[in-house]
C-alpha cells in the first residue's frame, strides 16, 4: 500500500501540481454538490460505498467536509461530522480530504473569537488536509487566524476570492484582494488561491481574463476554479480558465450531477483532453462510481430542488447553488413557492442596492430579507404591489440611483423597503461582519432599516475595523461546563468543538446517539423510510456479527401511539412509537435546565410526598437556606430529599402534593435574593 | 406445639419476587402445594406463574395488599394451606401477624411471636444478647432528643448512626459525623421509619467506620437444638443494603469461626429460638465483634451459604416447622470452597442507585457450570414501583474465592437485561477491582470508590438501540430527522 498522501509536506504536493502538466480535480459529490443539488442528505451508508472508487481515481481532493453540511450532519443525517472526516481520512489515504469554512463563523452562524477558531480548526487538522475558506465580504483580515492555524499545522490552506460578476468586481479589485491574500499567507508557496463563483455565473472569457491577470502577477500561484453549473455554462468556462492557467477544478460524478452543484467530471475531462490538456484522472473507476452512484441516487430524489433545470437568471439574482434547495424548501414549506421568481429578482436589485457577495451569511441575508418584502407586498397589495416595487426600483436605478427623482409616492415606498430588517442585515450594515466591499449603501437605506435616529446609530455603532479585533476570547471553561450539565456527563473535547459550532444541535446530536446508536449502518430506503411491509427484513453487520432486523407489524396509531413489532435477532419486541400529533397535544412535563443552578429538577422518578419539611411547609416568595431540604421524593420506598442548591427565595413550585415526577421534572425554581 | 411431626400439604407464601419463586421450588420437592397472594400490578408476575395457586390481595401498593395482615391471613386460609411462610420484608419480622397466623389454627414457617418481638425490638434484643454474652455496640436507647444523642455523640466520638428500633434492611438508617447534623438527622430517621416499619422510634450507636459486616447463618429445631451454618460476609453495601455476599469470609480464622458459632449458638438456645436466623456483626478494624441484630427471617443472602454448606436452609425451614428434629450436629456442618452472590438490583449506580423501574425488554439469565441465579423476572414483564428493587441474585461456587470470583465475572458477562438499568456494571467493576480481589473491603468499599466503580459506558446492544430507530421510522412511515 501507498504511504499516505497525508504524510507529505504540502508545500511539496502544491509544487507538484505547480509544474505538472496535468489538470486534477476535486471531487465535490459528497459536500457542495451532495448540499446544492441533493440537501446534503447522502448518507454515510452510500458514500462509504464511493470512498475506495475515490481514493483510486486521482483526485487532488475530496471535498467532504464543511459547510451547511457540517450542521445538517448533526440536525439531519445525525452523524458526527468528526467521525465522518475520520471515516473519509482512514478510507482515502491517497487522496486528501478538503473542507469549507466560513471564515469567522467556522462552520457555524455567528461570528467567533480567535480562542475558538483556534480549538475548533486544531481539532480538525488530523483528519482534514485542504482548508477552503471565504469571507462574504472578501475582508481577508477576517481570515487571519484561520490561517495561521492551518499553515502552522502543516495542512494546506485555500483562500477564497468570493467571485461575481458586477461593475465592481474589476481585475483590479480582485488583484487588490488577492495581494492581501498573499501578504496574509507570507507567499504563494503553502496556499492554492480559489476563484469561487459560487453561483455559476463567470463568461468563459471573464474567468480567463481574471485567472490571466492574477497569474501575470503571481505566476507561482496555484489557483483552482470552483464554479457551480447553475448557468450552464460550466464546462466551456473552465476550459477556458485551464487555458489561462488555472490546474484545479471542481467537479462531481456525471451520477451526481444536476443543475446547481458542480459540472460532470467525465464530460469536463473528454473536453479537456480534446483541447489538448493532460488529465489526471482514472476514466474508468469515475465511470464506476457514476454506476454506484445510479444505484442508489434514487433515494434521494425528495431532496431534490422544486424547480429543476439550468437557470440563466443566477447572473442577476446570484444565488449561491449551496443555497437553491434550501431557499426552494424554505418557499415551499412557506407556501410561497409561487413568489420564488418575484424574490430572485428581488434579490437581483437588492444586489446593486447593497453590495456584497451572496454566499454565507451574505446569501442568506439576501434570501431572507427579500423572501419577507415580497410576502410582505404580495399580502397588502398582491402580485400589482410586487411589480409597482420593481417598477420603482427600475426607474431609481435609472436615474443614476437618485431618490430626488422619484415622486413623493415613490420615495416612500423605498423608504419602507428595509423597515422589516433583520438583525443580521442591521449588524451588516453596521459593520459588525466587517467593512462592505464596496463602500457603505446610500443614506436611505439606514433611514429605511433603522428609522428616524439612523444617524445617531450609524456614527455610534458602524465599524470601519475587523470585527474580530474586538471580540474578546470566550470563556471555554465555562462554556463547556454548561454544555455538560445540559448533556449529563462530561463531554470529550471532540464533542465541545460541536458544542461550540451548534450547541443545541450538539446535545441533540449526542441525545440521539446514545438512544439509537450508529444509525449510519442502515440502509438509505430504511433510514428514510424504515421497513415498509411485515416480513421486510434488514440485515446488518456489528462488530463483525450478522443481525437481522425484521418488521413483524405496524399497528394502529391508538392514544397518540403506534405499536411497532421487530423480530430483533429472532427475539420479538413491541416500540412504542409516539405519533407526532400526540406529542403536540400531550402535556408537556417542564424539565430543569441543568446548566440553570435555580431551577431544581428531579434526580429520580418518583412521588412526592412531601414539599418543604415536617416543620416547614413552603410556598412561592419564602426564603429557603442554601442545603435546605424543598421537596421529598418517594420511590421504592427510599426517601430522596431535593434540597435547595443555594439561598434564595422560592419563586416557583412547580408540582403538586402526590404528583408523580420523572426524572429531570422541574420541581421548583429558586431565585437570587435581590436585596 | 409439640405433636409429632406432620409434613405440611400446602403452603401460603406471604411474598413476591425472587424469594417467593425461591420459596416455591422446595415445596415442589417435598410434594407440599404452593399458594402465593398477589397484588394488582403483581398479576402476571414469576411467582403467580409458578405457584400451584394465586390468590388475588388487593391493590398495588404493599400496605393494603403484601403487608395487610388480615388479606394475607384470609387469603392463606381461603386457600386451604396450612402454614405460611413470609420470606423477607413484608410481614417477616412482624410477630403480630405470626400470632395472628397461629391463631387461625396454621403454622407460621419462622419463630415464635415472643422471640420475634424480643428480637425485633433492637433495644429488647441487645439487652437479651448482651446477657447471653454477645458482644454489643456502645449505644443509647429510648432516645428523647437531639440532646441526649449530643451527649452520646460526645462521649463515644462521632461518627454515630441512628437507627429505627423496629425493621431492618438499612432503611433510614443516618450516619451523624457532627453535633450540628443531629436535629436533622434524626427527623429523617424517625419519619422513614414510621412510614417503612409503622414506628418512629429509634436508637443511636457508635458507628464502626471501615468495619466488616460479617453473619452467621443458625438453624434451630423446637426441640433446643442450634447448629449455625458458618458465616457469610456482606461487607460490600451500598447505602447501608447489601450488594456483594460470600461466604465463608475471608476475615476468619475456623477458631475464630468456632469461638463466634458458639456464642450465636448458646444465645439462640437462650432465648428459645427456632427455625433459620442470622446473627449479625460489625467487626471492627481491631477484629472485635459487636451484634448488630438478629434477623428472624430468611436472608436474601442465605444462598451462598448453602453452596458451601449443601443445605438448602427454606427446605429445612419447612420441615422444622412441621415439627422435624434437625438431623445433624454441629460437627456435621461441613462448610467446602467459596461462594459469591451478586444482587442485580433495578437501580442506576450512577445515579446514586436511583429506582430504574420500567419493562424488561431483553432477558437472558446466566448458567453454566458452577453458578446458580435466583429471580423473580422474565422477559417482557414490567418492573412494578411499588417494592423492592432486587431483581435477580447471581451466585458462584469454587473451591477458594478466586475461583469463585472468575466465575461470577463469567457469569456477569453471560447475564443481559434490557429495558432497565440495573448494578450489573457496577458488580463487574467491583469484581475486577483489585481491592476486592485482595480481600480488603469494608462497609465504606463502594461509598469510598464509586467514582471508578461506575466510571463504566452504559452498553445497550447496539442492535436494539438501532432497532428502536427502525421501529420510529417504520411507525412514522418517515424520518423526522432526515425531513
Amino acid at each position: 500500500m501507498k504511504a499516505s498522501v497525508r504524510k507529505k509536506d504540502p508545500k511539496k504536493i502544491l509544487k507538484g501540481i505547480r509544474d505538472g502538466k496535468e489538470i486534477c480535480f476535486t471531487q465535490t459529490g459528497p459536500r457542495d454538490t451532495g448540499q446544492s443539488d441533493f440537501k446534503n442528505r447522502f448518507t454515510l451508508f452510500d458514500l462509504r460505498k464511493l470512498i475506495p472508487l475515490y481514493d483510486g481515481t486521482g483526485y487532488f481532493s475530496l471535498e467532504v467536509h464543511g459547510g451547511a453540511r457540517f450542521h445538517q450532519d448533526m440536525i439531519n443525517n445525525m452523524v458526527d461530522p468528526f467521525e465522518e472526516a475520520r471515516i473519509w481520512s482512514e478510507g482515502a489515504p491517497k487522496s486528501l480530504t478538503q473542507t469549507l469554512i466560513r471564515s469567522t463563523n467556522l462552520w457555524g452562524y455567528r461570528m467567533y473569537p480567535h480562542n475558538v477558531i483556534k480549538l475548533a480548526v486544531r481539532s480538525f487538522l488530523p483528519t482534514v488536509d485542504v482548508w477552503r475558506c471565504f469571507d462574504f465580504l472578501n475582508y481577508i483580515p477576517n481570515m487571519a487566524s484561520i490561517a495561521e492555524e492551518v499553515m502552522s499545522g502543516g495542512k494546506i490552506f485555500e483562500p477564497s476570492i468570493s467571485f461575481t460578476e458586477s461593475p465592481e468586481c474589476s481585475d483590479a479589485y480582485y488583484l487588490r484582494v488577492t495581494d492581501e491574500i498573499v501578504d496574509l499567507c507570507g507567499g504563494t508557496d503553502q496556499i492554492i488561491l480559489c476563484i469561487k463563483d459560487m453561483a455559476g455565473v463567470a463568461t468563459p472569457s471573464r474567468i480567463a481574463r481574471l485567472v490571466d491577470a492574477i497569474l501575470q502577477r503571481y505566476p507561482g500561484l496555484v489557483i483552482q476554479y470552483h464554479r457551480h453549473a447553475t448557468d450552464g455554462l460550466a464546462i466551456p468556462a473552465m476550459a477556458a480558465a485551464a487555458q489561462a492557467g488555472v490546474k484545479l477544478f471542481d467537479v462531481t460524478d456525471d451520477g451526481f450531477s444536476r443543475f446547481y452543484g458542480h459540472p460532470p467530471v467525465l464530460p469536463l475531462a473528454r473536453y479537456l483532453k480534446d483541447l489538448g490538456f493532460p488529465v489526471r484522472l482514472d476514466t474508468a473507476l469515475a465511470e464506476k462510481a457514476s454506476e454506484v452512484v445510479h444505484g442508489f441516487i434514487r433515494h434521494y430524489e425528495r431532496f431534490e430542488s422544486q424547480f429543476k433545470g439550468f437557470s440563466s437568471d443566477v447572473v442577476r439574482h446570484r444565488m449561491p447553488g449551496g443555497a437553491f434547495p434550501s431557499s426552494f424548501e424554505q418557499a415551499e414549506k412557506g407556501g410561497f413557492l409561487e413568489l420564488m421568481p418575484h424574490i430572485l429578482k428581488g434579490m437581483a436589485y437588492g444586489n446593486r442596492i447593497i453590495k456584497y457577495f451572496d454566499v454565507t451569511p451574505g446569501s442568506q441575508i439576501t434570501w431572507t430579507t427579500w423572501a419577507s418584502i415580497v410576502q410582505r407586498l404580495n399580502k397588502d397589495g398582491g402580485e400589482q404591489a410586487i411589480r409597482k416595487l420593481f417598477a420603482i426600483l427600475e426607474r431609481y436605478f435609472e436615474s443614476g440611483e437618485r431618490l430626488e427623482a422619484l415622486t413623493q409616492a415613490d420615495e416612500n415606498v423605498l423608504l419602507r423597503l428595509y423597515s422589516g430588517a433583520t438583525d443580521d442585515l442591521k449588524n451588516l450594515l453596521l459593520g459588525k461582519y466587517g467593512p462592505l466591499p464596496f463602500g457603505w449603501p446610500k443614506d436611505w437605506v439606514y433611514k429605511s432599516a433603522f428609522g428616524e435616529d439612523w444617524e445617531d446609530r450609524v456614527v455610534a455603532e458602524r465599524l470601519n475595523e475587523s470585527p474580530l479585533s474586538r471580540l474578546a476570547d470566550e470563556d471555554l471553561g465555562r462554556a463547556r461546563e454548561a454544555m455538560e450539565l445540559d448533556l449529563g456527563r462530561p463531554a470529550t473535547d471532540d464533542e465541545f468543538v460541536l458544542y461550540t459550532q451548534h450547541p443545541k444541535a450538539a446535545i441533540d446530536l449526542l441525545r440521539f446517539r446514545a438512544t439509537y446508536g450508529d444509525t449510519t449502518i442502515l440502509p438509505t430506503p430504511v433510514w428514510l423510510n424504515g421497513l415498509r411491509a411485515p416480513g421486510d427484513a434488514i440485515e446488518l453487520e456489528l462488530a463483525g456479527r450478522p443481525h437481522i432486523i425484521k418488521l413483524v407489524s405496524i399497528g394502529e396509531g391508538v392514544g397518540g401511539v403506534k405499536h411497532v413489532v421487530l423480530s430483533v435477532d429472532n427475539i420479538m419486541h413491541v416500540f412504542p412509537v409516539d405519533l407526532p400529533e400526540s406529542l403536540a397535544s400531550k402535556k408537556v412535563v417542564r424539565k430543569a435546565t441543568p446548566s440553570n443552578r435555580g431551577e431544581v429538577g428531579t434526580q429520580v422518578t418518583g412521588n412526592v410526598w412531601r414539599i418543604g419539611t415536617k416543620d416547614r411547609a413552603l410556598k412561592p416568595g419564602d426564603h429557603v437556606r442554601k442545603g435546605e431540604e424543598i421537596m421529598n421524593i418517594e420511590v421504592m420506598k427510599t426517601e430522596n430529599a431535593v434540597k435547595a442548591p443555594f439561598a434564595g427565595i422560592l419563586k416557583e413550585i412547580a408540582v403538586t402534593m402526590n404528583d408523580r415526577v420523572e426524572e429531570g421534572q422541574l420541581l421548583a425554581v429558586i431565585g437570587v435574593e435581590t436585596e | 406445639m409439640t405433636k409429632a411431626a406432620r409434613p405440611f400439604r400446602k403452603i401460603f407464601i406471604a411474598n413476591r419476587g425472587e424469594i417467593a419463586c425461591r420459596s416455591i421450588r422446595p415445596c415442589r420437592e417435598l410434594g407440599i402445594q404452593a399458594v402465593v397472594g398477589y397484588s394488582d400490578c403483581d398479576a402476571l408476575s414469576l411467582h403467580v406463574k409458578l405457584a400451584d395457586e394465586a390468590v388475588r390481595l388487593g391493590p398495588s401498593p404493599a400496605a393494603l395488599s403484601y403487608l395487610d395482615i388480615d388479606t394475607v391471613l384470609r387469603a392463606a386460609k381461603d386457600s386451604d394451606c396450612d402454614a405460611v411462610f413470609p420470606g423477607y420484608g413484608f410481614l417477616a419480622e412482624n410477630p403480630d401477624f405470626a400470632e395472628a397466623v397461629e391463631k387461625e389454627g396454621l403454622v407460621f414457617i419462622g419463630p415464635s411471636a415472643r422471640v420475634m418481638r424480643i428480637l425485633g425490638d433492637k433495644i429488647a434484643a441487645r439487652r437479651a444478647l448482651a446477657a447471653s454474652g454477645v458482644p454489643v455496640t456502645p449505644g443509647i436507647e429510648d432516645v428523647s432528643g437531639p440532646e441526649e444523642i449530643i451527649a452520646f455523640g460526645e462521649k463515644v466520638g462521632y461518627p454515630i448512626i441512628i437507627k429505627a428500633s423496629a425493621g431492618g434492611g438499612g432503611k433510614g438508617m443516618q450516619k451523624v459525623y457532627a453535633a450540628d447534623e443531629v436535629a436533622e438527622k434524626l427527623e429523617t430517621a424517625q419519619s422513614v421509619a414510621l412510614k417503612a416499619f409503622g414506628k418512629s422510634t429509634v436508637f443511636v450507636e457508635k458507628y464502626i467506620e471501615g468495619g466488616r459486616h460479617i453473619e452467621f447463618q443458625f438453624i434451630a429445631d423446637r426441640y433446643g437444638n442450634v447448629v449455625h451454618l458458618g458465616e457469610r460476609e456482606c461487607s460490600i453495601q451500598r447505602r447501608h443494603q447489601k450488594l456483594v455476599e460470600e461466604a465463608p469470609s475471608s476475615l476468619l480464622t475456623p477458631e475464630e469461626r468456632s469461638r463466634v458459632g458458639a456464642i450465636v449458638v448458646k444465645a439462640m438456645k437462650d432465648v428459645g429460638y427456632e427455625t433459620a436466623g442470622t446473627m449479625e456483626f460489625l467487626v471492627d478494624a481491631s477484629g472485635q465483634f459487636f451484634v448488630l441484630e438478629v434477623n428472624t427471617r430468611i436472608q436474601v443472602e442465605h444462598t451462598v451459604t448453602e453452596m458451601i454448606s449443601g443445605f438448602d436452609i427454606i427446605r429445612t425451614m419447612f420441615r422444622m416447622a412441621a415439627g422435624e428434629r434437625l438431623a445433624m450436629t454441629q460437627d456435621e456442618v461441613i462448610l467446602r470452597g467459596h461462594a459469591i452472590q451478586c444482587r442485580v438490583n433495578a437501580e442506576d449506580p450512577k445515579k446514586d442507585f436511583a429506582p430504574s423501574f420500567g419493562t424488561i425488554s431483553f432477558l437472558r439469565q446466566v448458567s453454566g457450570p458452577f453458578v446458580r441465579s435466583e429471580s423473580g423476572i422474565y422477559q417482557g414483564w414490567e418492573i412494578p414501583p411499588y417494592y423492592d428493587s432486587l431483581l435477580a441474585k447471581i451466585c458462584s461456587v469454587g473451591k477458594d474465592r478466586v475461583t469463585a470470583i472468575e466465575r461470577m465475572r463469567r457469569a456477569l458477562r453471560e447475564f443481559e437485561i434490557w429495558g432497565v438499568k440495573t448494578t450489573i456494571p457496577l458488580l463487574k467493576r467491583i469484581m475486577d477491582n483489585p481491592k476486592f480481589v485482595a480481600g480488603d473491603i469494608h462497609t465504606g468499599f463502594i461509598e469510598e470508590n464509586i467514582a471508578g466503580l461506575t466510571e463504566y459506558e452504559e452498553v445497550e446492544e447496539q442492535i436494539f438501540k438501532v432497532a428502536k430507530f427502525v421501529a420510529q421510522v417504520s411507525g412514522l412511515g418517515r424520518n423526522i430527522y432526515a425531513g
